[in-house]
């Protein structure tokens, strides 16, 4: 081939530029510490970066959320085994009083342990963490004891606030006939003109869900049913009408002491894993839901029969106590197998994220061992190209000729 | 009377052997010249003496076809390059703190927020977190407008670049054509020659076109659809015009000048930088930022709707988490509502204010709303980070590609018709001989006639 002078240069030059790009590719690999430094550098492998990433983060706020509800469990088992020995007290009392020796003075004077007793039990089934209520299921804001027995209640109709601009009215009433605490809830659906040209729809869980129909016709006056004796009367107002979702809402309370609702709170745990990590009050301390013993009715009973000198109700109520504190055991026993699920699941996160570690790094970071292997490769070819490009045109026939 | 004879062959073997290395001298000076091609003097018998007949110029005419085209395709994948680097930019998360980061931070907002449903300080970090992730996508999608509006403003200058180069070579076609060309003009017009290839090379570069040379030394320029650009010394301008675009008023389209019905050819522009410009600015940032959109729209509406399932402190249903009227990446925005009362937030899944809602929001993350029930949020995302970077490595290989193609092909156009210092040295010596030879003739038939005019004398 012909060689012309250009063609030496080009080649020079462009065999030069090609080496420093490695080169300095390579340069920014070893001072940045990564394989990959733009999502050029490897499309795929920056996908799964970023995706790894997500992960992690996932894992990271998952492990919060399981540390959030590890302490919200060790407070409630604390609280629980407290309750359990106060309960263990009021039955020694009880066994010691059911005896016929016990004169009527010892027995109104342990009235008064019973009674310091029962304090005690309802500031720890009222008890707050981080300024929510322990055991009052998912209503934490409310204090979920009263300390006196409460028959069936049907509260006020609630209307939600900042609720269009009904002027109408809406009342609450009827006898309660549930056996567990419910909140009802109406949503508006459809709103027309006039009251009855309104449909509604109820939910007897707080909101959650809906129950068929899926609208009904309200009527303007007369009470509508909700369900359980609930019922809820609307009456037209001068002027404005019901909008579209505006909510109203009614808490019904089966008699006895609890405010609360049978409803567990939860959080996420893993993908597609909600953790329930409160215990209602309803299950520890009631006889309603899942709970066998009330336990407030039995020490009231033991504080009367005290106070009213009755041995046979003291004796009754020995029984009573003891299953009430094997109700409390068996809670205590599922804070703590919900803790060692908790255990489980965090010592598996950490595994995982060990593992998301290593692959990220294996994907991002540079192998400098590698690396530094190819940077000295790279240079040795750099300084060759320069050693060439300094021999350019050094060499030609105008040497030889005079 | 052979001693005159002989003089005058030894005046034209004289003057044939200095205008050869006046050729050589050329050559030699323009040994860098980029684009020169280099001459030589045919030495013809013209018996019994000599003539250089014909001043020739060593090029491959295919040669300069086959570099063109790849200057087609070097100018395209340059420009495609340079702007989807600056794109790339903008998507580089590989030090965090993209979108990709701050959704995950959304997510974790709604989870910290299920954990404690009343608590102010969380839904306050929810909303700061949204905003930083509303705001992530504004400055995504402005970055990509203003690459596109960067690019779109380039667009007239290159079409004006196209004219100048146009009317440079029907301007050297005129000149070629009424040049009296046998000669001394000849060396003139082989440069000229050269000029007009350069031009042609450089505008190879910004726009994809057919040529032709003519018989009578002049090319013919036509456009891919067969419109002719230049026509011996006629020339044909291109012009642009705004508000045809579809996606864009203010987006510069290009017509022929002449065109009464300026129709648009953008179509037929189909290579060199003026079409990568076109391809990056309706075809890439285009697909980009509709995929932002898409990811946008899926989380506006998503969040929404478990949004409303929800109640908010009040009791309330749950309304637009996002502002359900700005479903793209230039204007999505948490709704003001929210903004304004934080306590509209809607965490509880019941009206007794449990975190149920907060909850199934942050779960989210992990549903597959994406492609057809095939991605999540987060990792569509990841999908158009990666895609950015494919089309980086696509166009970087492509323009190396392109680069090692035109490099050889310019090797080999310069082995035929670049210069060699070490030739031209080698003819000068020859011409330089043959020179000295003439003279050695001249002086002898000079002697010769001397001779005679002595004798005669």
């Amino acid at each position: 081939m012909r060689v012309s002078e250009n063609i030496k240069f080009n080649t020079i030059v462009n065999n030069m530029f090609k080496s420093q790009d490695s080169y300095n590719k390579l340069a920014e690999k070893i001072s940045s510490l990564k394989e990959i430094n733009k999502p050029s550098d490897d499309p795929i492998g920056m996908n799964k970066i970023l995706n790894l990433r997500e992960s992690r983060t996932s894992i990271e706020q998952y492990t919060r959320n399981m540390d959030g509800s590890e302490s919200w469990l060790t407070i409630t088992e604390s609280k629980l085994s407290a309750a359990g020995d106060l309960l263990v007290n009021a039955r020694v009392v009880a066994i010691a009083q059911s005896t016929a020796t016990m004169s009527v003075e010892t027995r109104s004077s342990e009235a008064e342990t019973v009674q310091q007793l029962i304090d005690e039990m309802l500031a720890l089934a009222n008890s707050k963490y981080d300024g929510r209520y322990l055991f009052s299921g998912t209503k934490t804001k409310e204090a979920p004891f009263s300390s006196s027995e409460v028959a069936a209640t049907i509260g006020t109709a609630a209307v939600a606030d900042g609720n269009g601009d009904f002027d109408g009215t809406v009342t609450s009433g009827g006898v309660y006939s549930g056996s567990v605490n419910k909140t009802y809830v109406v949503k508006i659906v459809t709103d027309g003109e006039a009251l009855a040209d309104t449909t509604y729809r109820v939910s007897v869980d707080g909101g959650k869900t809906w129950s068929d129909p899926p609208s009904t016709d309200l009527v303007d006056g007369a009470p509508i049913t909700l369900g359980d004796g609930v019922q809820l009367t609307f009456t037209e107002g001068p002027t404005n009408d019901l909008s579209e979702n505006d909510i109203f809402y009614i808490q019904a309370l089966a008699p006895g002491y609890y405010n609360g609702n049978s409803e567990e709170m939860s959080i996420n745990i893993a993908e597609g894993t909600s953790f329930a990590y409160s215990i209602s009050g309803e299950a520890v301390f009631t006889d309603k839901g899942d709970g066998t013993v009330d336990i407030f009715n039995v020490l009231d009973k033991l504080k009367g029969a005290l106070e009213n000198n009755e041995p046979d109700i003291i004796a009754s109520c020995i029984d009573d106590l003891k299953a009430g504190s094997d109700q409390i055991s068996k809670n205590i026993s599922s804070c703590g197998s919900r803790m060692n699920r908790l255990e489980i699941a965090k010592s598996n996160l950490v595994d995982l994220d060990l593992n998301l570690t290593k692959l990220l790094s294996d994907t991002e970071d540079a192998d400098m061992a590698e690396i530094i292997t190819r940077f000295s490769m790279k240079e040795t070819a750099l300084k060759a190209s320069y050693a060439t490009a300094s021999k350019i045109g050094n060499l030609t026939i105008l040497d030889y000729l005079r | 009377m052979s001693g005159i004879k002989s003089l005058n062959i030894a005046r034209d073997a004289l003057l044939s052997h200095q205008t050869a290395i006046n050729l050589t001298g050329s050559n030699i000076a323009n040994a860098n010249t980029p684009g020169y091609t280099r001459q030589r003097p045919v030495f013809s018998a013209l018996n019994p003496s000599v003539e250089i007949s014909k001043i020739e110029r060593i090029y491959d005419k295919f040669l300069g076809v086959q570099i063109n085209e790849q200057m087609h395709n070097l100018g395209y994948g340059e420009t495609r390059k340079n702007e989807l680097d600056r794109i790339e930019m903008t998507f580089n998360e590989t030090e965090g703190g993209g979108i990709n980061e701050l959704l995950n931070k959304f997510w974790n907002a709604w989870e910290d927020l299920s954990a404690n449903p009343s608590g102010q300080a969380e839904k306050q970090a929810l909303v700061s977190v949204s905003q930083s992730l509303t705001s992530m996508f504004h400055s995504y999608s402005n970055e990509l407008f203003s690459v596109q509006n960067d690019v779109n403003t380039q667009i007239p200058f290159l079409v004006d670049q196209i004219n100048n180069y146009a009317s440079d070579i029907a301007d050297i076609n005129a000149r070629i054509l009424h040049t009296e060309i046998k000669g001394a003009n000849e060396s003139g017009l082989n440069s000229l020659k050269d000029e007009r290839a350069n031009l042609l090379s450089e505008l190879a570069g910004i726009v994809d076109f057919h040529y032709i040379e003519n018989s009578n030394d002049s090319v013919s320029v036509f456009m891919s659809n067969g419109m002719p650009l230049v026509e011996g010394d006629q020339k044909w301008e291109l012009d642009v015009v705004t508000e045809n675009h579809t996606s864009n008023p203010s987006f510069y389209d290009v017509i022929f000048k002449d065109d009464p019905d300026k129709e648009v050819i953008n179509n037929v522009i189909t290579k060199g930088s003026l079409a990568g410009l076109l391809d990056i600015r309706d075809v890439t940032i285009t697909d980009y930022l509709s995929s932002l959109n898409t990811l946008v729209s899926s989380i506006v509406s998503e969040i929404n709707v478990q949004h409303k399932l929800g109640y908010d402190t009040n009791q309330n249903l749950g309304e637009d988490f996002f502002d359900a009227t700005k479903t793209e990446a230039k204007n999505i925005e948490i709704s003001a509502v929210i903004v304004a009362d934080i306590n509209k937030i809607a965490a509880s899944e019941t009206v007794n204010g449990d975190g149920g809602n907060a909850s199934s929001i942050g779960a989210l993350k992990d549903e597959l709303f994406m492609n057809n029930g095939h991605s999540t949020l987060n990792s569509y995302y990841a999908s158009i980070v990666g895609q950015i970077g494919q089309d980086v490595i696509d166009a970087n290989r492509d323009f190396d590609r392109h680069t090692n193609l035109t490099n050889q092909l310019t090797n080999k156009r310069e082995s035929i018709s670049g210069v060699s210092i070490d030739e031209e040295m080698m003819s000068l010596v020859r011409y330089q001989t043959g020179y000295n030879a003439a003279a050695k003739l001249f002086s002898t038939a000079d002697e010769l006639i001397d001779t005679l005019m002595n004798m005669v004398g």
